[in-house]
This record gives C-alpha cells, structure tokens and sequence, in this order.
C-alpha cells in the first residue's frame, strides 16, 4: 500500500491542490512543507486580491489548507524538508528532516514538485532603481502588503500618494541580469495593483511604464480594460532606465518610446514590478531528485503537448511555479493534472483488483 | 529624415541590407525590443530623437534609406553607455559603425569628416600636419626622449604619442609633462617618432574601417621591427584598438593606457604640494566603459598632494561623454548643426555644479574640447581643464623646489 502513495513536496497552491487531488483520488499522500503553516509565498507574502474572485489570498488559501489538514488520507510535515532521495516509480525513498533534526523515512510510488518561487530581488547589482536606497521605491509584494491593509501610502511620509508608477519587467526579459524570461504575472499584478490604488486614493495619477503588456484572458477581460477604462490608469510605451532624488520625491527618468519624448516625471512613489526566479527549494529539490532543471534552476517539464507535468524522471511530476513563472489559476490547473497523472501512474503498475 | 521620428509610410524594407549590416555588426540588433532603455542614457537624451532606440528600428525593418540618412547616425559618438544598459545585450555602437561603414561605401562622407579621412590617409594622421613633424614636440619637453630606430636595442616601454599628443598644442603639452614623468621614473622607453601613424580607431568607428586596417598593417610592421616589454599609449581609442583589434590583425602586445604604467609606479615618484584644488575626473569612454579602467586615473589624481577628487553624477560606468568620440571630434560642425548642445558644454557644466575647480582628463581629444567647452558656457577662470599628466608634473615640479 506504501508503494502507491504520493509524496508532495512544497504546500503551497499548487502543493495543496495537488495534495488534495490525489487524496481525493484515494491515494495517500505525504505533504512536506519547510514553512511553519501551508499556503506558500503567496500567503506568507500577503497578496491583497487573488485572481478571479479577488479575494485575499490568505483567505482563498485557507480553503486549500484546510481541506488538505482534514482530509483523512493527508499526513503534513510542517517545518520539515526532503534530505535525502532514492528509487524508481513505484518504490521511492525519501528522509524526512524536521526542523527539530528529527528524521524520518518514507516510502511511496510517485513524487509531486510543488517547490515554488520567490520575488526577483531588484537590489541585485545589475539593477539601477535604488530599492534598498529610497524608502519609496518598492516592489509589487511591498505594494500588496499596504493594499491589504486598505491604506496606500508613501512609505517615507506615511500620506497618501500623488503620483505613483510601475516599472515593468524588473528582473525579468533582461539579458544583462541572466534572466531572460518572461515572469508572466507581472503585467496583471501591477495593472490590478494600479486600479486598487485608483480605488484608495481617487486624486492619485498611477502611470505603469511597460515594454509590452502581457495579458490575455482573465487579466486582459477584466483587470486590464478596467483599469484603462475605468480607473484611467496611465499606459506608456517605455521603460524608466533611471529613478534619482529631487527635493523630497523621486524623479523617474525613461522615455516614451511612441513620440520619442524623454521624460522626466516626478513621482511618489515607485512600484518595481519585479518577476519570478526559482525558490531556492526548487534549485535544491530537483537537483536532489535529478530531475531536469534549466539554467536558473526551474524544472523543465516534459515537452509533449498532452503532459504538460512529466519531469525527465518517470514517476517525478512538477507543478506550479517550481516549473517556471505562472498565475494562480496555471499553478491549480496543473497541480491537478499533477495529481490525476501521479495516481493513474501508480494504478498502472498495480493492476486494479476487483 | 525628418526629426519627428515618424517613418513615412508605405515602409520598403530592404532586406539585403538588413544582410550586410549583420555581415559587419553581427545580428544582435534583431533583439532588440524597443524598451527604450538605452535613450535614456544616451549623451544626447536630451534632444528627443530616440538614439539609438529608433536607428535600432529601423535596423530591423531594413529601412536603410531612413537609417542611413538620419542624423542620429552621425551624431553618435559610440560611447557605449547605451550598451551598457540593453537588457537585450545588442552591440548598439557595433551597429552604428557598421551602418556608417555601409553608408559610406556609396555615398560620401560630410566635408569634415572627408578631411579628417583625406589627412589621414595622405598624411598619417587627421589634423593634415606633416608625417616628418610627429616628432617635433620632443624638442620642447626638457629631457631626453629616446626614438627606437637611433636605439638599436629593446626596451622596456615602447611609448605610442598618437596623434594629439604629436601635433595639437595642448596635447604637446601632456606629452611633454609625460616625457618629464619618465625621465624621473627613470623608465627605459623610447618613441616611435616619425615611423609612428594614426592608429585610426576613431576613423574605423566613423565608418572608415579601410584606413584603420590599412594603418594596422603599417604600425604592426613598425613594430616588429622592434623589441619591447610593453606598449603603452596615452590615447584611449588607440589602447583599445591594440587590445581588442590588433590581436587578430597580427599584433599581440602588452598594452596598457598610460594611467594604468603610472599607477602601478605611482609610489616611486616623489610629488610635492601642488596649488590646493578640488579636482573631478572625467571618465573617458574608451578607457572606462569599453575598457573596465576606472582606478588607475583616480589613483594617480589622489597620490597628488593637494589635490581633492570629487566626483560627477555621471562618472566610472556612467560617464558622460565628452563629445569626441567615434570620429565625432571631426564632425563637430554636422553634430552643432542638429543637435542644441555640445556634449562638451553639458560636461563642463556639470563639473562646475558639482563644485570642481580643475577637471581633470587622460584622454588626447578631451583637453581642447572642455577648454572650448569653458569658454562658451562662461565659465572662463572658473575651471582648468588638465591632463593628469600635467598635474603629475606639476607635483614633480613641486617636489623639487
């Protein structure tokens, strides 16, 4: 029986679908999360409002952890991560190591990536934006922690902003920084971002510089053309290549590329809408299970149009953002098709008896 | 080209163009993306014609008329800071020069830079003096300036004037102070003096790769006739010719820009309390940027007893140019007609509002464009434009009194 349950590693949205999934499919399943508490980055991040239903992801998450903490064929780790692995599809072996050095071993049939990612960090020296020199240049995640709270303000002053921006693609499509990807979200977290300041404070011009706007479905029906539309959100073709102190504002240098006008605006605050890179739990889980990995460290998933969660090694899948940048939605798309592919691996082998 | 920047329609890409630049720059250009990046850094900003962004455009759709008639082309000086910043890693200056080489395969150059071109040629270096002259300024310096060919044997430091150093007044000058700094270093080295000629890099960056090849296959014949450790050169366009082009044309030596040979004996020379001044450095594009050298000029401005080094807003990997570059201290009359101001005016304005009372240079062409640059901003007597040498003699000179 050992041999056909599923060890999830990673407890975020696509680690708790995926866990949920395949319980539901009547496997059992060992979920270990490094973190004290299911949910992963966007609920220790605290994203104000989560695609769809606009909802704070703490709150839509809660769902996801508590069906996975009640479920009877669920056993969490918490605190706990994967030292050492070994085996094949059907007869995996795995030490568990909490947090208090406690090991334990377990075996099962299939392995579920669910390791996730963590925010590119726009102090890294190749960039120019000055984060950690203005205290009001921050990131998306910044933002999301002061719109949670209902109150968008500068953070050097505590008042509410009159002008703000967002600089698109901050860490990502960049050569020059390695990391030539595009991180997918970006362009709908900031235009969502944008509307909610509009919303808190109404007097508040909010420009986004961008290169391209990445946007379709969802994100383009109804974040994007709202936020044009209805809370005249500022687009402009061009990216600012320089943020300076003048008086006690920021001034963004960039150009708009439509009219060849440089600009100089000045701005109260700067919200750098910084990408995805693999978490560090994603660049040690697959090198630890051998799976393959690109350049940065994601785990590449299998290149067949029908499987879209096969790693290089059979009976290993990948789900959500460990497999490179994606929304919400992707992540729990995929975890699914995770959990559905993991179980119907293990079912295979072992002929179902009547 | 008009400078509204809009391309007139209906657009007829030329693909075979879109070839032979690729032929010359390599294809990096079809990465580019538009973000707009590198005109904001861009020297020339300021104007609002989108250089490089637009050139990078209109590279891709082949659209060579428009490329190669737009005065950005030829306003660039190749300083590289658009570069710097792509995240798409596009050889920009690489692509201009190829540009500018493909434009003047068919049509003809301005008048300036036609000269400029002419001189070289015909008389070895661009300000059309006399080859038999280059080593004139030696006469001047005070001490002893050994030349190779009456040497008959190796020495330590093959020392390669350039042209400014050779010919133009102010550039005398540093060579002269240089020659004072290496007769109390007590340095084994020696001149090339007349067999020397333009190395021409600036040349090849304005289009003109014919010369610059033509002059390589000279210097390099020159200089296998003789025996030495190292070259060293006070000409940053020179320096980076040797150590990035003459590999591959047959000429493999230890190069270094004369900052870099003074820094490292920097402490064997004995420098006395010069007149006290705020001093700022002005990074030159091809020893800085396109060369990673940033201390060595920094060093030997902060061994001077005296002396305050301050820095500008844009200095070490953002400097701002000082205008002469790739071939466009030729072309200064073209670049005045279309663009507001001379780079050269820019500078020296933020060098005053950064408080420096000498601004100081290390590279041949600098020296006369800031002191122009002083005059027409009205800064006369407010600011002294210096080669790091002639600082450095003048706290030789201050050791010995």
């Amino acid at each position: 029986m050992s041999d056909e349950s599923v060890l999830v590693i990673g407890g975020g949205p696509a680690g708790l679908e995926a866990a949920r999934g395949a319980a539901d499919l009547g496997s059992e399943v060992i979920l270990v999360e490094q973190r004290a508490r299911l949910g992963g980055t966007p609920d220790s991040a605290g994203y104000s409002a989560f695609a769809l239903d606009h909802r704070p992801a703490q709150e839509v998450l809660e769902i996801a952890r508590q069906a996975v903490l009640t479920h009877p064929l669920v056993r969490v780790h918490l605190e706990t991560e994967v030292s050492s692995f070994a085996g094949e599809l059907g007869s995996f072996r795995a030490t568990l190591k909490a947090a208090d050095g406690t090991l334990t071993e377990v075996s099962c049939g299939a392995v579920i990536i669910a390791t996730g990612f963590d925010h590119f960090d726009p102090g890294r020296e190749t960039q120019s934006y000055g984060y950690y020199e203005f205290e009001d240049v921050i990131t998306l995640v910044d933002a999301e922690r002061m719109l949670q709270a209902k109150n968008f303000v500068r953070p050097s002053t505590g008042e509410p902003p009159k002008q703000v921006c967002f600089i698109q693609c901050v860490g990502s499509r960049d050569r020059r920084i390695g990391n030539e990807y595009c991180s997918k979200v970006c362009c709908g977290v900031a235009t969502k971002e944008a509307s909610e300041i509009r919303e808190l404070v109404p007097d508040c011009r909010v420009f986004i510089f961008y290169i391209d706007m990445r946007m379709y479905g969802f994100w383009e029906d109804r974040i994007y053309w709202k936020a044009q539309e209805q809370d005249h959100v500022n687009f402009v073709r061009g990216i600012v290549t320089e943020i300076t102190r003048r008086g006690d504002r920021l001034v963004i240098k960039g150009e708009d590329t439509t009219m060849n006008r440089p600009m100089e605006i000045p701005m109260d605050v700067v919200v750098l809408s910084v990408g995805m890179v693999p978490s560090e739990g994603t660049k040690a889980v697959g090198k630890m299970l051998g799976v393959a990995q690109d350049k940065h460290g994601f785990i590449v998933p299998s290149e067949s149009a029908l499987d879209t969660v096969a790693t290089s090694v059979p009976g290993i899948y990948v789900a959500g953002a460990a497999a490179g940048p994606k929304d919400l939605d992707d992540c729990v798309s995929m975890a699914g098709s995770a959990a559905m592919k993991a179980v119907a691996a293990l079912r295979r082998r072992s002929p179902v008896s009547v | 080209m008009s400078q509204s920047g809009l391309i007139p329609l209906p657009v007829r890409p030329d693909l075979g163009f879109i070839d032979r630049l690729t032929e010359l720059a390599g294809d990096s250009f079809t990465q580019c993306y538009q973000c707009g990046t590198c005109s904001v850094v861009c020297p020339f900003a300021f104007q609002g014609t989108g250089l490089p962004r637009r050139e990078m455009a209109l590279a891709q759709w082949g659209l060579k008329d428009e490329l190669l008639a737009s005065p950005n082309l030829w306003v660039c000086t190749t300083c590289g800071n658009c570069a710097r910043v792509c995240p798409r890693e596009v050889d920009i200056p690489g692509t201009i020069r190829a540009a500018r080489e493909l434009y003047l395969l068919e049509r003809d150059p301005g008048r300036e830079l036609a000269t400029a071109f002419e001189n070289t040629s015909r008389h070895g270096n661009p300000l059309g003096q006399s080859a038999r002259k280059r080593a004139d300024w030696i006469a001047g310096a005070g001490v002893e300036v050994p030349i190779m060919a009456g040497l008959g044997r190796a020495v330590e430091v093959l020392f390669f004037t350039e042209c400014y150093w050779s010919y133009h007044p102010r550039g005398i000058d540093a060579a002269q102070a240089m020659a004072r700094i290496m007769a109390a270093l007590g340095a084994d080295w020696a001149v090339l003096g007349i067999e020397e000629r333009c190395v021409a890099d600036s040349q090849r960056l304005a289009g003109e790769s014919g010369i610059f090849e033509e002059a390589a296959a000279a210097n390099i014949a020159t200089l296998d006739r003789y025996q030495f450790t190292r070259l060293v050169t006070p000409d940053p366009h020179a320096y980076n010719a040797f150590r990035n082009l003459y590999p591959a044309l047959g000429g493999s030596y230890q190069v270094q820009h004369y900052t870099q040979f003074l820094a490292e004996r920097i402490d064997r020379l004995s420098l006395g309390p010069v007149a006290s001044r705020r001093v700022t450095f002005h990074d030159p594009c091809y020893l800085g940027r396109h060369n990673g050298e940033f201390e060595a000029p920094r060093r030997l401005i902060e061994a001077i007893p005296g002396l305050e080094l301050i820095e500008m807003g844009h200095c070490r990997a953002n400097g701002y140019c000082c205008g002469g570059g790739g071939g466009e201290i030729w072309n200064s009359g073209y670049t005045r007609e279309h663009v507001d101001e001379r780079l050269s005016e820019v500078r020296v304005r933020e060098a005053i509002s950064a408080g420096a009372e000498v601004l100081a240079v290390c590279c041949p062409f600098e020296v006369s464009l800031f002191e122009d640059a002083v005059k027409s901003t009205g800064h006369q007597g407010e600011l002294e434009v210096r080669d790091i040498t002639e600082l450095l003699d003048e706290a030789l000179g201050a050791a010995a009194n």
